[in-house]
């Protein structure tokens, strides 16, 4: 009955509480006259040409310092928003509901040759009306949104070989974009999985810098150094490291032609107690007894036509710290997932999707296990003039614990509004 | 909290504008790469031609380089005029795949359009020119091309009273020089620009103008195919210089395009991005003339161009599907040809009417 409780509570957190986490940026459309799907396959998800751009600190390869900046360009704000229907059904019974599942703004543009910056803000969409006077705890409705990614990017500081970014970001380890896929409601579980006491966000974006580059030759690499726990403050003074290696083959990025195959490895420290108590992992201390956690795995993405398929396995180990059912032996888990995207219609204006999941939690938790599998389809109406809207439908089902005690069955349908 | 978060927020806002402040200054073009101004600019009506101060346009003026537009008299035997390659029934181009000079002599280049050069930042496929002035000069004493030299060029015009009158109206002086007939030429090419398309009148509103399928073809142009990467602006052109690879055929075994210019090692196999306006009718394309239809050029871009190591970074396979490559061409064919009288149906000087 409990697992049914957190399941149920996990999966009304996805459709009420989250933002939802991908995005386009139709300000970059507008300030260049393009169409959105110059850069993405087709919202949100980025083709070779927008992972260049991207890559390129926002500015056209090959083009910075003969572009317009932010301010000889219209107001670089978008906004997206997901209005729909959900049906869940699992054990505890359904739910069927109409709600706006996520409202993110996002700015963005060229500040200088070679300067550019991010924002994404996204404000809680279920406040009440009048203010709430509580203590913002992180579990009110006072609570307000947060700045999903606030940074700058210095670019070819070293042509093409060193990038910087700097402040809150998704890091290079992220090569599939958790905010950028197709699928709003069916994360990419292993991404997100960590031992309970950890506290590790490797799914999050992450506080820091991190240091990029990108050759001829199709090589590309990232190092960065973070605070590790998504957009909080770290009590630990260990920082966070990770290093991002990826190889494209043949024409393109790996995102919508060529092949790419990519390394990566994380290595974290959290600490488990402040002075002689038990220690949050976050706050302004420097927390005690820090202990490593680990993250590698490797990923690959192949393209043929307009069919995309990707894949990634992760292998994480926490120090036994941070198991709590069996506090003599490290928390190692592993999972991945398989997707296959399809474009198809003219000018792609049909996405097609079928995604599995599995994390293979370590035998003492094993009722965190999952297996899932999940499809879509998207219709984009209208034009591509830096207006988007489509239409969404997505299915999960998924299983959860040693022996799939828990069936779970998601439908929804949005419509997806990018401006 | 939530103040903070708040101030937070609109400090970032207000140091947006400040670090942007800081780049006002606009950036310097450089030698390597010559602007008009910064883009992309959205793709759409032309702006005025852009007319150097010391070049102003008459009618005198542009009816004199008309004349010597269309005169073979500037060659070295009396065969070859800016017109021979430069057409107005080939697109102000010639039939290719590059352009025969004097004695049946083979160039190693695509002959350029004339159609809008005038909003060009740099002519010629390497952009040694700076001028349509400076460009006009140049053929006149290229060995495979008018074979000429501008002294004997200018020997012959001074022979000829009717070119010595008419000089000595715009110009009001005599002996004619090689930069008053630049000059001359380059206030004759700057009339021949194409405001008037189907293209233009839809995006004038008139949106009867394109069918369902050019639409498609436009939507693609600036979307899926990435053309307006490249092809932006009024003149569906960066004028900016890019390697696509372009496989090398013709007389010249290597072509190293701009690097000839800036000597600069990644300038190698770059070249000027052409005006898609009247593409149509101009094949075969590229600065090779490597693509013989507009379907074949298409293809080679749905293919993300050729191999180099110094392929443009902008070039990636595109995964067009046939239809779209149809709606493309179709788009590039119908829409973007120009319907200007003065420009598509500039009427050749007949040698007897030419200047005696």
């Amino acid at each position: 009955m409990k697992k049914i409780y957190i399941s149920t509570l996990v999966i009304t957190a996805l459709l009420f509480l989250l933002p939802i986490p991908s995005q386009a940026i139709p300000a970059f459309a507008r300030n260049h006259g393009f169409n959105c799907n110059m850069c993405h396959t087709a919202f949100p998800k980025l083709n070779d040409f927008g992972q260049r751009v991207r890559d390129n600190g926002y500015q056209i390869p090959g083009q910075q310092g003969h572009e317009k900046n932010v301010l000889e360009t219209p107001i670089p704000l978008s906004l997206r928003t997901t209005p729909g229907v959900s049906l869940y059904h699992g054990e505890s019974g359904n739910t069927l509901g109409f709600g706006v599942y996520g409202l993110d703004l996002l700015g963005a543009g060229v500040l200088h040759k070679d300067i550019s910056f991010l924002l994404i803000y996204t404000p809680r969409i279920d406040e009440p009306a009048g203010d709430f006077t509580g203590s913002n705890n992180g579990s009110n409705p006072g609570q307000l949104g947060s700045l999903e990614s606030a940074n700058i990017v210095f670019s070819n500081l070293v042509k093409d070989a060193v990038n910087l970014r700097i402040g809150r970001f998704e890091p290079a380890y992220q090569v599939f974009s958790s905010k950028r896929n197709f699928y709003i409601f069916q994360p990419y579980e292993i991404i997100g999985y960590a031992s309970p006491a950890s506290g590790a966000a490797f799914g999050d974006n992450q506080v820091g810098l991190e240091l990029s580059g990108h050759f001829r030759n199709g090589f590309k690499y990232a190092l960065g150094v973070v605070n590790g726990t998504g957009g909080i403050a770290d009590n630990n003074l260990f920082k966070d490291f990770y290093l991002n290696l990826v190889q494209v083959f043949g024409k393109g990025d790996g995102q919508s032609a060529g092949q790419r195959v990519g390394l990566f490895g994380y290595l974290g420290e959290q600490p488990t107690r402040t002075g002689g108590a038990t220690s949050p992992y976050t706050g302004s201390n420097n927390g005690q007894d820090n202990n490593l956690l680990f993250r590698f795995g490797g990923d690959l993405s192949l393209n043929w036509k307009t069919f995309n398929l990707i894949f990634l396995y992760l292998v994480g180990i926490d120090d036994q710290a941070f198991n709590l059912v069996s506090p003599d032996e490290s928390y190692i888990y592993s999972g991945g997932f398989v997707e296959l995207d399809y474009a198809g219609l003219l000018n792609n204006r049909l996405i097609g999707s079928l995604l599995y999941n599995f994390v293979l939690p370590p035998s003492s938790a094993s009722e965190t296990k999952v297996h899932s599998v999940s499809a879509l389809g998207r219709y984009y109406l209208g034009d591509w003039t830096a207006v988007n809207v489509a239409l969404h439908g997505e299915y999960t089902f998924k299983l959860t614990g040693d022996d799939n005690t828990i069936k779970e069955h998601l439908f929804s349908f949005l419509v997806d509004f990018d401006l | 909290m939530r103040e903070i978060q708040v101030l937070l927020l609109g400090a970032f806002f207000l140091f947006i504008p400040l670090l942007a402040r800081s780049g006002d200054t606009p950036p310097v073009p450089t030698t390597k790469v010559n602007v008009h101004s910064l883009g992309p600019e959205r793709i759409g009506d032309l702006p005025p031609v852009p007319v150097p101060v010391n070049n102003p346009q008459t009618s005198k003026n542009i009816l004199l380089g008309k004349q010597l537009y269309f005169d073979t008299r500037l060659s070295k035997d009396n065969t070859i005029s800016c017109a021979s390659c430069h057409s107005p029934d080939k697109g102000f181009s010639d039939a290719g795949p590059t352009s025969k000079g004097i004695k049946d002599q083979l160039g190693g280049r695509r002959s350029m359009p004339v159609i809008n050069a005038a909003y060009n930042p740099l002519q010629f496929w390497d952009g040694r020119a700076e001028s349509l002035e400076e460009q006009a000069k140049g053929p006149i004493q290229n060995p495979v091309e008018m074979g000429n030299t501008h002294e004997n060029a200018l020997k012959t015009l001074n022979s000829i009273p009717g070119y010595v009158d008419s000089f000595k109206q715009v110009f009001g002086s005599t002996p004619i020089t090689i930069d008053q007939v630049a000059q001359a030429i380059a206030a004759f090419e700057r009339t021949v620009v194409t405001t008037d398309s189907l293209f233009d009148r839809y995006v004038r509103g008139d949106e009867k103008s394109l069918t369902a399928q050019e639409k498609m073809g436009l939507e693609i142009f600036n979307g899926k195919g990435h053309c307006t990467a490249c092809h932006w602006g009024g003149n569906f052109s960066d004028g900016r210089f890019h390697n696509l690879a372009v496989t090398q055929v013709g007389p010249l075994q290597v072509d190293k395009g701009r690097f000839d210019v800036t000597q600069d090692p990644e300038d190698l196999g770059k070249f000027r991005t052409m005006t898609v306006r009247d593409a149509a009718l101009r094949a075969p394309y590229l600065h090779d003339g490597a693509e013989k239809t507009l379907e074949d050029l298409l293809e080679f871009y749905n293919r993300g161009g050729g191999k180099d190591p110094n392929l443009d970074p902008l070039m990636v396979p595109l995964g067009l599907f046939r239809e779209e490559i149809q709606a493309l061409a179709a788009f590039i064919k119908n829409a973007l040809t120009s319907l200007n009288p003065e420009a598509a149906k500039v009427q050749p000087i007949p040698a007897s009417n030419l200047p005696k």
